[in-house]
C-alpha cells in the first residue's frame, strides 16, 4: 500500500532527462529510417531512373560504365518489383476496384483458388480506408458424382461464382446483393430457399430434375460480377460519404478539436459534477451534440442547447431525406422544412439554419 | 408489516424501478463486494447526480429533530442534505481505504431504507463493464422472416428494378424505449420483469438487463433474495449496425435447480428465460417487417470475441486463414510506395493513422529472430502464418473458451482428423460420431501454437482447426464445417 503512495526509488532528474531524450531520438532514428524507405523506393520506381537504366547500353567498355552494369543486375529485380507495385497502385487509386488470384490454404476445399476484389475508397481526408475484399470462389457441386455428370455433359455455361470470405461491414447485405447479380443456378437457388440458410455448402449445380418454368428463367439469368462489383463499391462510397459528412458537420459546429480528437461535451463537468449535464455550445446556432446514430451513419441525431432535439436520414448521394425535429411544444415543422427544403444538400444545413434563425428574429 | 395492508391487484406493469429491497438483504452486499473500490465509488457517485437521485434518494435526516436520539448510535448517521452526502463519497474517493466501508455505508447508511432495482441493475451492469469475460454469450442472427418473398418476387422483374434496390442489411433500428414497451408488452402476460438500459463504457454495445420473476403483483411477495438471482436475470446486448445480438446463456446451477423443483415448470426460471428470448424477434418487428431468431453457432465468454466474430466490424465473415484480409494485413493503402511483401504486417494493420512508434519495437523482434530458424521450422512457420493469419497477433483479438466439434466422417477416412479421432476407433462399426470439446481460454491461439511447435501439421490440419468458421459449435465432415439447420 505504501508502495504505491511513495514511488521505492525516486528517479535522478538527470537520468530522466538523458532517457527521455534517448527516446527522441529513437523516434528520429525511426521516422528518418521509414522516410529513408520511402524515398528509396519511389526513386527505384520513378519512371528517370528505369529509363536511365535502360537505356544503359552493354556495349560501352569503360571501368565506369561496368560498375554500372554489374549495379543494374543488382537493381532489377528490386526495380521489377518496384514497378510492379507501382502500376498495382495505379490501378488501385484510378478504378478502385481491382481482382487478385488467391489460394486458398485449406487442404480440403474443393476449388482452392479464389478470386479476389479489392475495393479501395478514398476518404476526405485525402488518405484511402482499409481496401475492403471479397473472395470469390467457382461453384461446385458437393457430390463429386453429379459434378462428374455435369462435366461429361459439357454444358459449359460458364462458371458460377459465389461469394466465399469478404470483409463488408455487415450492414451492407452481401447476401442480397450476390442474390441478385451472382445468382447460383435454378436447383441451388431453390435448395437455398429450402433450408433457409445463407449456406452453399450444401448446393450441388445438377441441371436435373423436374424444373418449373419459373425457376428455368431464374436459371437462364447471368452472372454478373461487374454489377456486383459496382453496387457494392458504391455503397462502401456512400457509406464513406454519409460518415464524413457528419464528420464535416461536427467541424463547421466546433465539436472536433484541432488535434483531431473527440471534444469532451461535458468539459464545465468538474465544475459542477452534479449538475445538469448541458455544456456550452462553440457555435452560435446553439447546437450542442451532432453525431451519427450508428456506425452506418444513416441516421444523424441533433441536439440543441435549450433542449430541442432531432433526427434525419441522409441519402447515398448526401441528401436530408427526411427530418423529425421536436421543441418543447411538439414537432418543429420549420426546422424540418429548412432541412430537406433547398435542395437538401446536408453539406449546407447549418446555412439553411442560420437563415431560419434570421428570419426568425428579423420580424 | 405495512405491505400486507395495501391492496395488492395482478397487474401488467413492469416492476418499477424505484422497488426497494430490504437493504438487509445478505445477498446484496454479496453483489456489491464483486466491485471494486474505485467502481463503487463511481456508482455511488452516479446515483448522488441530479438526474437519478430523485429515483433514489439516499436517507436523509428528517426535518424534525425530535426523533434522532437512536439515530447517534447508528455507525452513519444520516446526513441532513443531499450535498453532505455527495461531499462523504468524495472524501472517500479521495482517500485511501477498503471497499467494505463503503458498502457498508452505502447499505447501512445512505441507503438504509432500501436499495432499490435500478441501483442493482446499475451495479451489475457495471461489474459487466469491468469484467467483460464473468458470463457466457450466445450470439443470435435476427433474420427478416418475408425476405424469400420479397426477392423472388424483385427477381422477376427488370434488372433496372435491381439497381435502384437498397442493399442495406436488413437491420432493426432500435428506439431503445419503445424496444422495452413493445417486449414489455410482449412478455408482461407470462412474466413480470424489470427492464434496465444502459451503453456499455467500453464496448460498442447496449445492454439490456432484464429481471424476470413470475409474480402479477407489484410489490412480490418472495424472499428479497430472488433479486439477485442470477438465474432470474437476463442480460441481452445489441452491438451497433449489424443484424445480431448477444444474450447471455443460462446459467442454471443445481441449487437453484432443486429451490425450483418444487415449483412447476411454468415457474422455473429457465422458461421465463426462453419466453423472454423468443419475445425479443417479436419486439423488434414491425408491420411489413418481420424478424426470426437463428442460431449462429457461436458462444464465448467474452464479449470482444462476439463483437469480432458476429459484430459490425470487417472480421465477421473473414477469418482464420482469411484474417490477413479482415485486418488489411496484406498490403497498405495505394498511395504506399514501398512494395506491400517488404512492409510488416503490424504497420499495415495500424491502417491509414500515423504509425504508432512503440508498437513497432515487439514486432522487429520477431522478425529478427527469424534469421536464427531451421529451415524446416522457417517453412513451417510460413505455413502457419499462411492458415491461421493474423489470429493471435490480431489487434482485435477474438479469444473462444470452448469449441465443440462433432465429426460424422465414418471411421477409416481419418485422413485430417488425426491423432484426435484415434480415442473412439474402438467401436469403429458402430460409425461413431466422435465429439471433440476444447477448452482453454484461446482455443484457436493454442491450436495456433501448437502448429508452431510442430505437434499439428499447419498443412494438413482442416479449416475449422484455424478458426475460420468462427463457430464454437460445429459438425464437421470431410474437414468441412456442415451447416446445421435447428429450430
Amino acid at each position: 500500500m505504501n508502495q504505491k503512495a511513495h514511488p521505492v526509488g525516486s528517479p535522478d532528474p538527470q537520468e530522466e532527462e538523458l532517457d527521455a531524450e534517448i527516446r527522441s531520438i529513437r523516434a528520429q532514428i525511426s521516422t528518418l529510417a521509414h522516410r529513408k524507405r520511402i524515398l528509396t523506393t519511389s526513386l527505384l520506381s520513378s519512371p528517370k531512373i528505369k529509363t536511365l537504366l535502360q537505356n544503359q547500353s552493354p556495349t560501352t567498355t569503360t571501368t565506369k560504365t561496368q560498375t554500372l552494369t554489374t549495379l543494374k543486375e543488382d537493381l532489377s529485380p528490386l526495380v521489377t518489383a518496384a514497378g510492379a507495385h507501382t502500376a498495382t497502385n495505379h490501378h488501385r487509386i484510378a478504378f478502385g476496384a481491382t481482382a487478385f488470384p488467391f489460394k486458398d490454404p485449406a487442404p480440403n476445399s474443393p476449388d482452392p483458388n479464389l478470386l479476389g476484389i479489392r475495393i479501395d475508397v478514398c476518404a476526405r481526408n485525402g488518405r484511402f480506408a482499409k481496401p475492403y475484399y471479397v473472395l470469390l470462389r467457382q461453384e461446385r457441386g458437393r457430390s463429386g458424382q453429379q459434378h462428374r455428370q455435369q462435366q461429361q455433359k459439357g454444358n459449359g455455361n460458364g462458371k458460377r461464382l459465389c461469394v466465399h470470405r469478404h470483409t463488408i461491414p455487415a450492414f451492407i447485405s452481401v447476401d442480397k446483393l450476390a442474390g441478385a447479380y451472382l445468382p447460383l443456378s435454378s436447383s441451388s437457388l431453390s435448395r437455398h430457399e429450402e433450408d433457409g440458410s445463407g449456406s452453399s455448402e450444401s448446393e450441388s449445380e445438377s441441371e436435373s430434375g423436374p424444373m418449373k418454368p419459373g425457376q428455368a428463367r431464374s436459371s437462364k439469368r447471368k452472372q454478373d460480377l461487374r454489377g456486383f462489383v459496382r453496387e457494392l463499391r458504391r455503397e462502401l462510397v456512400a457509406w464513406h460519404l454519409r460518415s464524413d459528412a457528419v464528420v464535416f458537420l461536427r467541424e463547421k459546429l466546433g465539436l472536433i478539436r484541432d488535434s483531431g480528437s473527440e471534444a469532451d461535451a461535458n468539459e464545465d463537468e468538474e465544475e459542477q459534477p452534479w449538475g445538469e449535464k448541458r455544456s456550452t455550445p462553440r457555435n452560435d446556432l446553439g447546437i450542442i451534440g451532432l453525431e451519427a446514430t450508428a456506425v452506418e451513419a444513416r441516421y444523424v441525431r441533433m441536439e440543441w442547447e435549450d433542449g430541442r432535439l432531432g433526427r434525419f436520414k441522409l441519402s447515398n448521394a448526401g441528401l436530408v431525406e427526411r427530418a423529425v425535429f421536436m421543441n418543447d411544444r411538439g414537432r418543429d415543422k420549420q426546422i424540418e422544412d429548412a432541412v430537406t427544403g433547398g435542395g437538401g444538400r446536408v453539406e449546407s444545413l447549418f446555412e439553411r439554419l442560420k437563415g431560419l434563425s434570421a428570419m426568425e428574429s428579423s420580424p | 408489516m405495512a405491505r400486507s395492508r395495501t391492496v395488492r391487484a395482478p397487474t401488467t406493469a413492469s416492476l418499477p424501478n424505484s422497488l426497494r429491497i430490504p437493504s438487509t438483504t445478505p445477498s446484496l452486499s454479496k453483489t456489491l463486494g464483486k466491485l471494486s473500490r474505485p467502481a463503487l465509488l463511481d456508482l455511488a457517485i452516479s446515483w448522488l447526480e441530479d438526474r437519478n437521485v430523485e429515483s433514489f434518494p439516499p436517507y436523509l435526516q428528517p426535518s424534525d429533530t425530535n426523533n434522532h436520539d437512536n439515530e447517534e448510535t447508528l455507525p452513519y448517521p444520516a446526513a441532513e442534505t443531499l450535498a453532505e452526502v455527495r461531499e462523504a463519497y468524495i472524501n472517500l474517493r479521495d482517500r485511501k481505504g477498503g471497499k467494505q466501508e463503503i458498502i457498508e455505508r452505502i447499505l447501512e447508511g445512505d441507503w438504509r431504507h432500501g436499495f432499490t432495482l435500478r441501483q442493482l441493475a446499475m451495479a451489475d451492469l457495471r461489474y459487466m463493464d469491468d469484467r467483460p469475460a464473468s458470463l457466457r454469450w450466445t450470439a443470435m442472427e435476427l433474420v427478416r422472416l418475408n425476405d424469400d418473398a420479397t426477392s423472388k418476387s424483385k427477381s422477376a422483374r427488370d434488372t433496372i428494378a435491381i439497381a435502384s434496390e437498397d442493399w442495406s442489411a436488413s437491420i432493426p433500428r432500435i428506439q431503445a424505449a419503445s424496444f422495452v414497451k413493445s417486449l414489455h408488452a410482449e412478455i408482461a402476460p407470462l412474466v413480470k420483469a424489470h427492464y434496465h438500459l444502459s451503453r456499455s463504457s467500453t464496448l460498442p454495445l447496449t445492454f439490456l438487463r432484464i429481471f424476470i420473476i413470475d409474480s402479477p403483483y407489484q410489490t412480490p411477495r418472495h424472499q428479497p433474495e430472488i433479486f439477485t438471482d442470477a438465474t432470474r436475470i437476463i442480460y441481452i446486448a445489441f452491438p451497433d449496425s449489424c443484424p445480431y445480438f448477444y444474450t447471455s446463456s443460462i446459467t442454471t446451477s443445481n441449487a437453484s435447480d432443486s429451490s425450483s423443483g418444487s415449483g412447476s415448470l411454468a415457474t422455473d426460471p429457465r422458461t421465463l428465460q426462453r419466453l423472454v428470448r423468443e419475445a425479443i424477434p417479436k419486439a423488434l418487428s414491425r408491420p411489413h417487417q418481420r424478424f426470426t431468431l437463428k442460431p449462429t453457432a457461436l458462444a464465448a465468454k467474452n464479449l470482444q470475441t462476439l463483437l469480432t466474430l458476429r459484430g459490425p466490424g470487417r472480421s465477421t465473415s473473414s477469418n482464420g486463414a482469411f484474417s490477413i484480409f479482415a485486418d488489411a494485413a496484406l498490403e497498405g493503402s495505394p498511395l504506399d510506395p514501398r512494395p506491400s511483401n517488404t512492409v510488416l504486417a503490424e504497420e499495415h494493420m495500424r491502417g491509414p493513422r500515423p504509425a504508432n512508434k512503440k508498437r513497432s519495437s515487439g514486432s522487429g523482434t520477431a522478425a529478427m529472430t527469424d534469421g536464427a530458424l531451421s529451415p524446416d521450422s522457417k517453412k513451417r512457420r510460413l505455413a502457419v502464418e499462411s492458415r491461421f493469419g493474423t489470429v493471435g497477433c490480431s489487434m482485435t483479438p477474438a479469444p473462444l473458451d470452448r469449441l465443440d466439434i462433432r465429426l460424422l466422417d465414418p471411421p477409416g477416412v481419418e485422413e485430417d482428423a488425426d491423432a484426435d479421432a484415434d480415442a473412439d476407433r474402438n467401436a469403429a462399426n458402430l460409425a461413431p460420431a466422435v465429439s471433440l470439446t476444447f477448452t482453454g481460454s484461446d482455443v484457436i491461439g493454442g491450436i495456433r501454437k501448437l502448429a508452431e511447435l510442430g505437434v499439428v501439421d499447419p498443412e494438413l490440419m482442416p479449416s475449422w482447426m484455424t478458426g475460420e468458421d468462427a463457430v464454437s459449435t460445429a459438425f464437421v465432415r470431410g474437414g468441412k464445417r456442415l451447416r446445421v439447420e435447428r429450430g
